[in-house]
């Protein structure tokens, strides 16, 4: 099956190219994914499916066109392939538009194994058991755990093969198994709600299902009660889920395009001090089994290990092709995309580098403050770098947790944020491809009433 | 030449999707193992998208997805299986692993679909797949040049078009079949101004619906274009907000993504049913102020969130949710209608054929009060005038809702004032709904311009509200009052 994929790329690229694109590149991908969702100890919901598609770029006197498409009858791809060339006549002429270049291009690194065997094999009973544990955990980690939301396993298994008029040929293959808890608690006729989840390449890696289903109802249970707090500015801590999301917010900022355009707080700041020196945030396309690591990027280009700020210090912007083009840069490996789209910046595995102290002693050192472990909106604005999120989490008081905290916010600016980042915990764990250990700041805004 | 028309095998609206007779096979196939009901979900979509930034149409873009997903449902328990190759033999076996849910020995049965007769809520004669992209295009570069045109502090523009058009069918062993041709098209555009001292600000309007293309010689791209840089300018040398409690006046339209996220979700049958959302158990109760009514209707003409049929085959209707603060109904798909012993409202939707269908809103909003929008600003001695929306959150479970305010001013003794910046609402939905203390006599739809999330899936949604006023909100911000900061 994969020669022929590998085959069909080559092809779609050989007949652009044929009908007159001076540069082509089809992107194909293929895969299979399974899960099982159960409720009250009966499957509620078992899937199975296979998908595949391809997406075609292509360059014609130096105009972009792009289609994709999952219909793969040959009468088809024919007509595919000329609405494609048809597409980029009516795109602007860009000087600047290409595939990567031959400077950027080169041999993919070994990046181990991302396959494994175990998580393309599992039976749906392996998920049907696993499922069936985690509800079973949830609810007997409290009487006051209602209702269990929501369980699943799954796994997928996807393959992307990527042939361009550059000479770029590559294979990649990959498998991912999950498990997921919702909870929801109930006390005095409150009801609240958490999740949590793991997700890995290898079944290995994976926490048990006993270990989500507790943390999902540990979460839910202990915000019982939860009532807002006066508007306040103090000590604020981020568990390593929201401290995760902090630092993704900050890898938008380091999107070569919107620094280009400066539509990134951190324009212009490349080589500046933005943070204090226990601050070194990594965007690693190499990480060993990690769940965003590949060898080659969106559009061909090796991957790579690029620290985005070291000791404080921002290092790096990330690019695809078109933006080092426009900005004087080079790729840096971080084309993103899905057949369905065209490459645009993104991530692989984010994380920021853990400190030495543990997140107890980071919660012990506030007298008074906020400990935060779930977030609602989406908050950053990344032009201005204002920041304001809906919060819920825990109130510390003398080093110590104490009273949920429900319906209040969290705002600061992201800069302002980052410089007043004092304490960073040794607990890197990561959720998906994005990984964080505990945060303390020394002060944010917290409003309530 | 000129790109346009459909690629592909299949020409647009050339008979059904699938041969009936292969439907009625693929059904009986999924009933094999004995379940109660079965479902085939077939679906062709085309898409097109043109983007502009930096002067420049960066790229035309064009897409195909096509593909069957089978339901089949026993008891609670629900097997569902998708493939997008449309052979025989790929749609057998995703028949027959969806079929794996159920445990019976099942017995040879035949299921013969025939077609109900739909309503019309959208009529698109020339599809949009079949619409020259030059001339999708050309939307984009007068929006561009109007943009630029608006003020000199314009420093950026970026402006897409989207549009796809949808056929679907669905038959099931209940003998119903329905079709469906969906067309639903989007113009966007932000502009990002730059004021003193480098300060950046943006803003993004746009619109569409399931209209003809024509639709955009009156809703032109030079108004939304100016209304994104409008917005823009606008809010150049806004101040911090105050955060805490205050009064807060939301302008009409847009603003309805408020009511989405703060009672919709929480009106949906699945988290009814599972006892999840706080609205659970309520009907008949007083969960709002007299002057709220919410609605959520399918079949509203052109609208975004409209519907013929929803991805069930269930024909959408006009839905009062609450009525004068009182619950009154929720929203079900068919599933969690039976299940709840009730009656599906239409409310069924997927994103594709790669989803099981979920309860979601089509168009939601509320009933115009009696009030001037003049006149509830007046009646505010100090608060926030929320002109414009960027997105929001809800956690169903326990209520609270969240809401970034892209446009805001402050109130001062019943006059707008400054710009603001920097807002986030936050809330407990019911509390909030109880604290509405007037509403406008101005309703008014939203552009066309939402799309909303649930469990990964992705559907277009409209919202629409009068003029309202909501007392004791709090409003997140980075200034303490009465502190510095």
């Amino acid at each position: 099956m994969s020669t022929g994929y590998e085959r069909l790329a080559k092809k779609l690229v050989a007949r652009a190219t044929k009908l007159g694109a001076k540069q082509a590149e089809a992107f194909v991908q293929v895969g299979r994914e399974a899960s099982c969702r159960v409720r009250d100890g009966e499957i509620e919901h078992l899937s199975q499916s296979t998908s595949k598609g391809v997406g075609l770029r292509v360059y014609v006197k130096n105009r972009l066109g792009f289609a994709w498409t999952s219909d793969f009858e040959p009468s088809s791809l024919d007509a595919f392939v000329t609405r494609a060339l048809q597409l980029a006549e009516a795109a602007a002429p860009n000087p600047l538009n290409g595939l990567p270049g031959e400077h950027e291009l080169g041999a993919f690194p070994d990046v181990g194994a991302l396959y494994d065997a175990e998580v393309a094999s599992l039976s749906p009973d392996w998920k049907i058991t696993a499922a069936l544990e985690m509800e079973k955990a949830a609810r007997a980690f409290d009487p006051k755990v209602k209702t269990v939301e929501s369980v699943e396993a799954g796994e997928s298994v996807g393959e992307v093969f990527l042939a361009s008029s550059a000479g770029v040929s590559g294979y990649s293959q990959g498998t991912s198994v999950y498990l997921y808890t919702g909870a929801v608690a109930e006390a005095a006729g409150q009801l609240q709600n958490s999740w949590w989840y793991d997700a890995r390449r290898f079944l290995a890696d994976l926490e048990s299902p006993e270990a989500v289903a507790t943390e999902a109802a540990r979460r839910a249970v202990r915000m019982l009660g939860a009532k807002k707090v006066k508007s306040q500015r103090v000590p604020v801590v981020f568990d390593p889920m929201m401290a995760a999301s902090f630092i993704g917010g900050i890898a938008g900022a380091v999107n070569g395009d919107a620094v280009y355009k400066k539509a990134s707080f951190l324009a212009g700041k490349l080589g500046q001090r933005i943070a204090p020196p226990s601050v070194t945030v990594v965007d690693d396309g190499l990480l060993p089994r990690g769940l965003a690591t590949s060898p080659f990027d969106g559009e061909g280009v090796p991957t790579r290990r690029s620290p985005l700020v070291e000791q404080g210090v921002l290092k790096t912007f990330l690019y695809d092709a078109f933006t080092a083009r426009k900005a004087k840069a080079r790729s840096t490996g971080n084309a993103s995309r899905g057949y369905r789209s065209l490459p645009g910046i993104g991530t692989h595995n984010l994380y920021l580098e853990p400190g030495t102290v543990t997140p107890e002693a980071l919660v012990k050192g506030v007298s008074h403050g906020f400990y935060v472990t779930s977030m609602l909106g989406h908050g950053a604005n990344l032009v201005t770098g204002d920041y304001s999120r809906g919060a819920n989490g825990l109130w510390i008081e003398n080093g110590e947790l104490t009273r949920p905290v429900q319906e209040v916010t969290v705002a600061g600016n992201l800069l302002e944020m980052l410089s007043r980042i004092d304490g960073i915990g040794a607990d890197l764990t990561f959720r998906g491809s994005v990984g964080a250990p505990t945060i303390r700041f020394s002060e944010l805004t917290v409003s309530g009433e | 030449m000129a790109a346009r028309g459909c690629y592909g095998a299949t020409p647009m609206n050339a008979g059904p999707l699938l041969p009936l007779p292969l439907v009625e096979r693929l059904l009986a196939a999924a009933m094999e193992r004995g379940a109660e009901f079965a479902e085939v979900y077939v679906e062709r979509n085309e898409t097109t998208a043109v983007t502009l930034d930096e002067h420049k149409v960066k790229s035309a873009q064009a897409g195909l997805s096509q593909g069957v997903g089978v339901r089949v449902i026993a008891g609670a328990k629900v097997g569902y299986a998708y493939s997008d190759d449309l052979d025989d033999e790929a749609l057998f076996r995703a028949a027959r692993t969806a079929a794996f849910i159920a445990h019976g020995k099942g017995h040879e049965q035949a299921f013969a679909v025939s077609r109900t007769p739909l309503p019309t809520f959208y009529r698109v004669p020339e599809h949009l797949a079949a619409v020259a992209v030059e001339a999708k295009r050309d939307l984009l570069v007068r929006a561009n040049k109007a943009a630029h045109a608006f003020d000199a502090r314009v420093k950026q523009v970026m402006a897409s078009y989207a549009d796809s058009t949808k056929r679907i069918l669905v038959a099931n062993t209940r003998g119903h079949l329905a079709e469906d041709t969906q067309d639903l098209c989007r113009i966007n555009v932000m502009a990002v101004a730059e004021g003193k001292k480098g300060e950046r600000r943006t803003g993004s309007f746009g619109g569409g619906g399931r209209v003809p293309f024509s639709h955009f010689d009156t809703f032109t791209p030079e108004a939304v274009a100016n209304e994104a840089a409008r917005q823009a300018c606008a809010t150049l040398g806004a101040q911090d907000a105050v955060a805490g409690e205050q009064t807060v006046v939301l302008a009409p339209g847009w603003s309805g993504i408020l009511l989405h996220e703060a009672v919709g979700h929480g009106l949906e049958a699945d988290f009814i049913r599972k006892g999840t959302s706080l609205f659970a158990g309520k009907l008949g109760e007083k969960v709002a102020s007299e002057l709220v009514t919410v609605i959520d209707d399918g079949t509203m003409a052109n609208a975004r969130g409209s519907l013929n049929v929803d991805d069930e085959g269930t024909p959408t209707q006009f839905k009062v949710l609450i009525e004068r603060g009182v619950l009154k109904g929720y929203m079900y798909d068919s599933l969690n209608a039976k299940l709840m012993g009730k009656a599906s409202t239409g409310s069924g939707r997927r994103e594709s054929f790669k989803h099981t269908p979920l309860p979601r809103m089509t168009n939601t909003y509320l009933a115009p009060g009696e009030d001037s929008h003049d006149d509830i600003v007046k009646s505010v001695a100090s608060g926030v005038y929320c002109a414009n929306f960027g997105g929001g959150q809800v956690d169903i479970t326990n209520g609270n809702f969240v809401f970034e305010v892209s446009e805001a001013y402050e109130i001062k003794k019943g006059r707008l004032g400054r710009p603001l910046k920097g807002v986030t609402l936050i809330g407990v939905g019911p509390e909030a709904l109880k604290n509405v203390s007037r509403v406008g006599n101005d309703p008014l739809p939203d552009p066309g311009m939402g799309t909303c999330g649930k469990d990964g899936q992705g559907v277009p949604v409209g919202v629409g509200l009068p003029t309202v006023r909501i007392d004791k909100m709090t409003v997140g911000g980075t200034r303490v009052a009465g502190g510095r900061r």
